[in-house]
């Protein structure tokens, strides 16, 4: 049989358990049922995301060669980044002064001419190429 | 023109998982483990029993979303819907969510969601506990502090006996080779976040040469979906993120040689033949728009006529505010002209100015500019529709409610820009003349080129969506070069692709060139690819339960839990490598607490003290 899931604590059921800033577990008499009362009624906690618990993780004592999250990411290209058209994605040769935009061919320089500001924003967005505005 | 390739988006609804009744061999004997592969996309789980009645594969698939469309204030009310009882995850875009910060669970509740669902529609019917061992996936070098907060739900929560964690790629794997005899490997993993190289040495993760490049299949999506709507931006709503997805699994693949692949696409004869174009689907109703419901395009023209008003309304406010300016101004100049010398030099400081040459320019520049704000009230004017002069009375914001509403239309207008130049042009063309070779249907195809070529190269040129990382075979290179030759040979040998993300076609052969060009001249080299490069991971771990359920070996205990706290892991042939780390345990955020708070994350090696 399905019962609901209990809000209450219950000291006795087992040990305390830990509510972490964004944990709301305080119902150790959970019995399964999928549409619990559980979600309803807590305060708003928000949870660490992972770049905070990335960032209270490199403060453990880790060894040098312990792997860890953050540790086993692949690194930087050494490699020079090859240029590719950003309307065509074909090999880039060119790139236009005014928009920054690369292409290959003159139909898509006239294209690009085009373009209106935004959809030339959202090209350079694309490849991360967004100039900092001040 | 060319029949072309034109195909339809299947636009699949999911079906809602019902609530199953397993056999009773799911727990006589005993409790028979729960496999959970708890994947960033998609979670599966179902059994793993040796006896006949129980499937041997996922008996629930859905996606890792859940929504929760907020009910009655006070959180009373709040529906939430899990996975596949979503039906389709478009309408409810914005409200999705899911527990994942990129491969790692971090949002707790959401995760209880999933696993309230997946239990209830296995037909888990122990009481107050879940009975059963649980068999979950989680991230090659999971954070401790997602650990401890997976077992703590786990065995907190749901009162687990044991629990087991395991690498998906690891138990995919073991699934693939099963031998005894201890193997080497050099997994690449492809899945919806991350891409991994991982080296396996005697069968066992070697960890610390892991390396883990952050794209994956919902990268792809996300850059496919803006490359379309960039190239079509009349169809910026129907590119969806799922007919992404259609797109990627069904018309991408993998350029053996990009740059050749490229070059053959150059050809028109080859776009021609090779193109594939995606039909959206469409009315013939309205020319000109993609929206199908006409009440939507009331609306719009509703909301066009108001942007209309509110911009005129802007321009004429800015006009008397300019003329009055200039009045002000000419009556300065005036005194000039008067002789009245004194009189004229006060009016200069009065307006902040330093002679009469800027009181002039200024006068001359304020001059043009009114000239052309009465130029564009003019032009607007022309436009208007006649229903719009009608309407204007209304929009008179003398009241509150009425400049809240000019607030939103000031923001709207930026969405409404770029459509505001398309709709302009069409509104004033008669609508009753077609063109005789406009295509209806052509309009609303996505044609899909170099795209299809482009978007998957991502994993081997982050660089193309502007991502530093190194791709697949500049890192599998980088892990290689971190051991002596020897061991090198030793992993080439099998390099193993596991992960929905590898089901390109053409990856094989495009990781077998990048081999060949990294290693020895005249060496060797195996590439495999998995048997089910999705659901290995989850028969993988299915097969390690089998073995493994009475052994003590691998299993978390709620012993082990309360005494090691929720960051231990056993460690086992698929598991993470366990750094004995001590994690402070977490305080309550409320003012009960049986167990004094510690709030420094540096205090290690406290034992766990329990009320």
């Amino acid at each position: 049989m399905n019962e609901n899931k209990f809000m209450t604590m219950d000291p006795n059921t087992g040990p305390m358990e830990a509510a972490i800033k964004p944990l709301p577990f305080k119902d150790p008499n959970f019995i399964h049922s999928g549409i619990g009362g559980a979600a309803a009624g807590k305060k708003n906690r928000t949870w660490k995301n992972l770049k905070q618990i990335l960032a209270s993780e490199r403060a453990l004592p880790w060894q040098l060669n312990d792997p860890s999250y953050f540790n086993i990411e692949a690194p930087p290209s050494f490699k020079p980044a090859k240029k590719y058209s950003d309307i065509s994605g074909l090999p880039a040769n060119y790139t236009d002064p005014q928009s920054k935009l690369r292409f290959s061919s003159i139909e898509e320089f006239a294209y690009i001419r085009m373009l209106p500001s935004d959809v030339v924003t959202g090209y350079l967005a694309l490849r991360k190429a967004t100039s900092i505005v001040p | 023109a060319a029949a072309g390739l034109v195909f339809q988006f299947r636009d699949a609804r999911w079906l809602p998982d019902p609530v199953l009744g397993p056999s009773p061999a799911v727990r006589t004997p005993q409790p028979v483990p729960l496999v959970i592969d708890n994947g960033s996309f998609q979670a599966r789980a179902g059994w793993a029993c040796s006896d006949p009645e129980v499937p041997g594969e996922p008996l629930l698939r859905f996606r890792s979303l859940a929504a929760r469309s907020r009910g009655a204030r006070g959180g009373a009310g709040t529906e939430t819907q899990v996975g596949n009882d979503l039906g389709s995850p478009e309408p409810l875009r914005w409200l999705l969510r899911s527990p994942f910060d990129r491969n790692v669970p971090v949002q707790l509740e959401l995760q209880e969601l999933l696993f309230d669902h997946i239990f209830q529609r296995l037909g888990v019917s122990s009481q107050g506990c879940v009975d059963h061992p649980i068999v979950l996936t989680e991230a090659v070098c999971n954070p401790l502090y997602s650990r401890q907060m997976m077992s703590e739900l786990l065995f907190e929560c749901y009162q687990v006996p044991k629990v087991s964690y395991g690498v998906d790629s690891m138990y995919s794997f073991h699934h693939n080779t099963r031998q005894d005899w201890p193997c080497n490997s050099l997994i690449v993993s492809s899945g919806y976040q991350c891409t991994h190289v991982l080296p396996v040495l005697e069968g066992r993760l070697d960890a610390k040469n892991c390396k883990r490049i952050n794209l994956g299949g919902c990268q792809a999506a996300v850059y496919l979906q803006r490359l379309l709507q960039l190239k079509y931006p009349g169809h910026f709503a129907a590119i969806t993120l799922s007919r992404m997805e259609e797109i990627l699994h069904e018309h991408s693949y993998i350029a053996e040689d990009y740059i050749e692949e490229l070059q053959k696409w150059r050809s028109p004869e080859y776009y021609e033949s090779n193109v594939h174009k995606m039909q959206l689907p469409f009315s013939s109703k309205l020319l000109g728009t993609t929206l199908t419901s006409e009440e939507k395009q009331e609306r719009r023209q509703q909301q066009l006529r108001r942007l209309q008003e509110l911009n005129a309304r802007r321009r004429e406010e800015k006009l008397q505010l300019d003329q009055e300016r200039l009045d002000r101004l000419l009556y300065v100049q005036e005194l000039l002209e008067d002789g009245q010398m004194d009189q004229f030099h006060k009016g200069l400081v009065e307006l902040n100015m330093d002679s009469a040459e800027e009181l002039q320019s200024y006068i001359h520049k304020l001059s043009l500019a009114i000239e052309q704000t009465k130029q564009k009230i003019l032009q607007a004017e022309v436009s208007i529709e006649v229903d719009v002069v009608d309407s204007k009375p209304e929009t008179l914001d003398l009241d509150p409610l009425g400049s809240e509403q000019s607030l939103e239309d000031v923001e709207s207008i930026h969405e409404f820009e770029p459509l505001f130049a398309e709709e302009q042009p069409d509104v004033e063309k008669p609508v009753t003349t077609v063109e005789p070779v406009f295509n209806l249907a052509e309009y609303h195809q996505l044609f899909l080129g170099t795209e299809r070529i482009r978007v998957p190269e991502i994993l081997f040129q982050p660089s193309l969506i502007g991502e530093e990382q190194a791709g697949i075979a500049e890192t599998m290179q980088y892990v290689l070069d971190r051991y002596p030759k020897e061991q090198q040979a030793l992993l080439v040998q099998n390099v193993f692709l596991t992960g929905g993300n590898t089901m390109y076609p053409g990856l094989k052969a495009r990781i077998q060139k990048e081999l060949l060009e990294m290693r020895p001249f005249q060496s060797s080299f195996q590439v495999h690819l998995a048997s089910n490069p999705i659901l290995d991971a989850w028969y993988g771990a299915r097969d390690w339960a089998l073995e493994y359920v009475n052994h003590e070996e691998g299993w978390i205990t709620r012993k082990d839990y309360e005494e090691k706290g929720g960051e231990y892991l056993k460690e086992h042939c698929a598991s993470n490598v366990f750094v004995p780390i001590r994690l402070p345990k977490q305080a309550p955020r409320t003012t009960e607490t049986l167990a004094p708070s510690k709030v420094l994350a540096a205090s290690i090696g406290n034992p766990c003290d329990l009320a």
